[in-house]
């Protein structure tokens, strides 16, 4: 116990200074200052699961913006895709969707999620998010780094 | 002749015509005749049994019956309540009988056997000399095997016909050697001779026959260690015969245990009754923890019912002890819940036996696992097995409640303890009985939400069909027996408290109609009031939780299924699965077997083609205790058989040296 309270005061603050408030306020205007996300990974490679780790870690310490991971998407108001949607995985995409109260979210995370990337016209890929769940907020890249994540999640709460 | 006699003849008359009737009958009426004959002699029975309590008496003596110690019987209040009880299952057991007659039970075997069955545990009660008790007990072993060796096509049914065979023999063994012991200190082999001789005899005679009759009556009612036949047997047997063996025949045990120690000895020393509320505290614990790990359904109300015969035990144990201590106020209460015990016992396992039958009937297995989803293809016995599984799981309104909150009374009453082993004993004892009663609920809880709610777990589940008419009709008697003994205990506790005070000597200790009240200790309950409680509080609950939420608009939406759904059967609770916790907590006990086996693809390890999980919770204390015997006895069966090369010289010689021998000891002991 004393050992860990030594490391903490030790390590002292890790996490990267806050940039500006986003300018446009929240995406969904319910939402605001706080959304429950959950996770689907519709069939990614895994980069952006991650990048998302990390994004939720000490460094860049999403929660502080008012977001949170949580385990069903009966206790969340958004949905964080990655990953082109397979053709197993557009269903319960879909059903994921609908077990989400309203109002409701959904951010893209990564290029794959935004137009499916490299996996393009793969035969097991059903299309992008978009095709299947109207997309509220998309975050680029391959995969998008932590900061990104955490600027496309801080759109969602406006804080 | 009084109505009592008459009604006890009537039994037997009707009894043995039913069996001989049964005989003759083509196989189609011949479930009908015996089950009619079986339940009129079960209303026989109780007639008479109510007449004895009401104050009648019954005493037949036929010097002539049984050569050397003929037979004589006495009917007393004491036996009149175990009779009331046999007859009350027999009614139950009977009506089911009627139609409960799959391939096989139809034998003629099987339907004479019946009646003949209840007729012989009529009669044991009634015994009032040792070798008419022998006779009759003896009477009633042979034909309850013949019952359990119904399906003796299928292996295990043989299996468990020997261990019954066996241990039925060896606790008749134990308990005659104790009785002749007995009967040859008092020189005479009536109760009547034995009463005036038991309190006289040395302590150590005293003890030697006690111990004895307590093995050998202990192995009859499937106390620890002496139970291994009853979760065998019970569950091969057919269903009405369990419930009669279950619920009137392992009473019988208690009985013996009663009626000698309080009635023939009047009374022991302490150790006697401490040694009674260990082994009854061992065999409750024991026995409902096996229960709880057990799939089979069967199978767990026969380890449920070495829990209530151990629970009875303590009871008469507490009372034993407390008797001795000169405290009879709490003696004759111990006494009394042990009484109800029985009584409730016998209501609520009927019931539940019953109801498991009629489950094996319609789906064809007694695996929990393999059931389910039985609330809507099979209403009248889910509600009743539901009704059974809450009146054994010692909480109110069940049945087993007043009589454990009887028994637990009198054991914290007990307290502050005279003694050290008091001081030990009975802290330990109202411990395990509590735990006892918390186990019983998870066991309860599983084999009524895994057996029948939930969806069907296999295609015998989804195709049941609710059984016969008169099938239900027994359970629903029963069902209501219990269900009246629950509500209003004071219809049945006049009747055990004069018992229980008439054998001590003692003023009554429980006392009210609507409510009972110990008398001598503080301590008030009712039942009535409790459920009347319970159901407003419920109604008042619901109702409440109606408005409320009647005001927010309701929104249909899918169950959440993780999107992958619709869910298969297979992803429910299963019984195995429900034990689990408890039989990691209880490890050491249970020490259950696994065994994983994955099979592979023979193109790599990492491809997994099957995955098969087995596992199995034997009986430890079987096990340990009687691999080694039966190992000892199968060596020996191999090796005699050298005695016996098959030569007839050698025979004779046998026969020759033998007389020999016995001349010698005759000359040596002059």
């Amino acid at each position: 116990m004393l050992s860990l309270w030594r490391k903490i005061i030790r390590t002292g603050r890790v996490v990267e200074p806050a940039e500006p408030r986003p300018a446009e306020g929240a995406a969904v205007a319910e939402l605001d200052g706080s959304a429950q996300v959950r996770h689907v990974d519709a069939g990614s490679c895994n980069g952006c699961e991650v990048e998302i780790a990390s994004a939720f870690g000490p460094v860049y310490d999403a929660e502080q913006y008012g977001t949170r991971l949580v385990a069903s998407p009966r206790h969340a108001d958004a949905l964080l895709v990655t990953g082109p949607v397979t053709r197993n995985m557009a269903e319960p995409l879909r059903r994921t969707y609908e077990a989400v109260s309203e109002p409701k979210a959904v951010v893209a995370v990564g290029d794959c999620a935004r137009n499916c990337g490299v996996f393009a016209d793969a035969y097991g890929v059903a299309g992008a998010v978009s095709d299947v769940v109207p997309v509220d907020v998309e975050i680029s890249g391959c995969p998008p780094r932590p900061d990104e994540i955490v600027e496309g999640l801080r759109k969602l709460t406006g804080r | 002749m009084n109505i009592a006699e008459f009604a006890l003849g009537g039994a037997i008359f009707v009894g043995v015509s039913a069996a001989l009737i049964a005989v003759a009958a083509p196989s189609g009426p011949r479930p009908i005749v015996a089950g009619l004959g079986t339940a009129l002699t079960g209303a026989l029975g109780v007639t008479a049994g109510s007449g004895v309590l009401a104050g009648q008496r019954v005493s037949v003596a036929r010097p002539d019956v049984l050569p050397l110690f003929g037979t004589s019987f006495e009917l007393d209040s004491l036996g009149a309540v175990f009779i009331i009880v046999i007859g009350g299952v027999a009614v139950a057991a009977g009506v089911y009988g009627i139609a409960y007659a799959p391939n096989g039970v139809r034998s003629r075997t099987t339907q004479s056997m019946l009646p003949l069955f209840v007729v012989s545990m009529l009669l044991v009660p009634m015994a009032a000399s040792v070798g008419t008790l022998f006779l009759c007990w003896e009477l009633m072993a042979a034909t309850s095997l013949v019952l359990v060796l119904t399906e003796h096509r299928r292996p295990e049914v043989l299996v468990a016909g020997q261990w019954y065979a066996v241990m039925t023999h060896l606790g008749f063994f134990l308990a005659m050697i104790g009785l002749f012991l007995f009967a040859a200190s008092a020189a005479g082999d009536t109760f009547a001779e034995l009463r005036d001789a038991g309190p006289s005899l040395s302590p150590t005679v005293s003890g030697l026959i006690f111990v004895l009759m307590l093995a050998g009556f202990g192995s009859k009612a499937g106390i620890v260690p002496l139970h291994a036949w009853l979760p065998r047997a019970h569950p091969e047997a057919p269903s009405h015969v369990s419930a009669l063996m279950s619920a009137a025949m392992v009473n019988l045990g208690i009985y013996g245990i009663v009626r000698v120690g309080f009635d023939l000895f009047g009374g022991g020393p302490q150790w006697w009754w401490l040694l009674a509320i260990t082994l009854g505290a061992i065999s409750a614990v024991y026995g409902i923890l096996q229960a709880a790990v057990n799939t089979d359904l069967k199978r767990l109300l026969g380890y449920s019912t070495t829990e209530n015969m151990g629970l009875v035990l303590v009871a008469v144990g507490a009372a034993g002890l407390f008797a001795s201590q000169g405290n009879d106020v709490l003696a004759a209460l111990a006494l009394t819940a042990a009484f109800l015990h029985v009584v409730n016992h016998s209501a609520f396992k009927t019931l539940l036996f019953l109801a498991a039958g009629s489950l094996l009937h319609a789906t064809g297995t007694r695996d929990l696992d393999e059931l389910g989803g039985l609330r809507k293809t099979m209403p009248v016995t889910t509600a009743t097995f539901g009704w059974g599984a809450l009146a054994a799981s010692a909480l109110p309104p069940g049945t087993a409640f007043v009589s454990e909150w009887l028994l637990l009374q009198s054991l914290i009453h007990g307290l502050p303890p005279q003694g050290v082993a008091d001081a030990i004993v009975l802290p330990v004892t109202v411990a395990a009985v509590a735990l006892t009663a918390g186990l019983s609920i998870a066991t309860f809880v599983k084999a009524f939400g895994i057996g029948f709610l939930a969806r069907p777990r296999s295609v015998m589940a989804e195709r049941a069909t609710e059984s016969p008419f008169p099938m239900l009709v027994a359970i629903s008697i029963a069902g209501l027996t219990s269900g009246m003994l629950a509500l209003m205990p004071s219809a049945a506790l006049p009747a055990t408290g004069d018992v229980a005070t008439a054998l001590l000597d003692a003023d009554a200790a429980v006392a009210g109609t609507v409510h009972l009240r110990l008398v001598g200790a503080s301590g008030m309950l009712s039942p009535l009031m409790l459920t009347v409680t319970l159901i407003v509080a419920a109604a008042i609950t619901v109702a409440a939780v109606r408005t409320l939420a009647a005001r927010r608009r309701r929104v249909g939406a899918r169950l959440w299924d993780c999107g992958a759904g619709p869910m298969p059967a297979r992803t429910e609770y299963t019984a195995t699965s429900f034990a689990e916790p408890l039989q990691r907590v209880f490890d050491d006990v249970v020490q259950p077997d696994h065994n994983v086996d994955v099979d592979h693809y023979e193109e790599s390890r990492y491809l997994v083609r099957t995955i098969e999980y087995r596992r199995r919770v034997p009986d430890r204390i079987e096990a340990s205790l009687y691999g080694p015997i039966v190992a000892a006895v199968a060596w020996f069966g191999r090796v005699a058989t050298r005695l016996a090369p098959g030569s007839i010289h050698r025979y004779l010689g046998y026969g020759f040296y033998t007389v020999c021998g016995a001349l010698i000891l005759l000359v040596l002991q002059r």
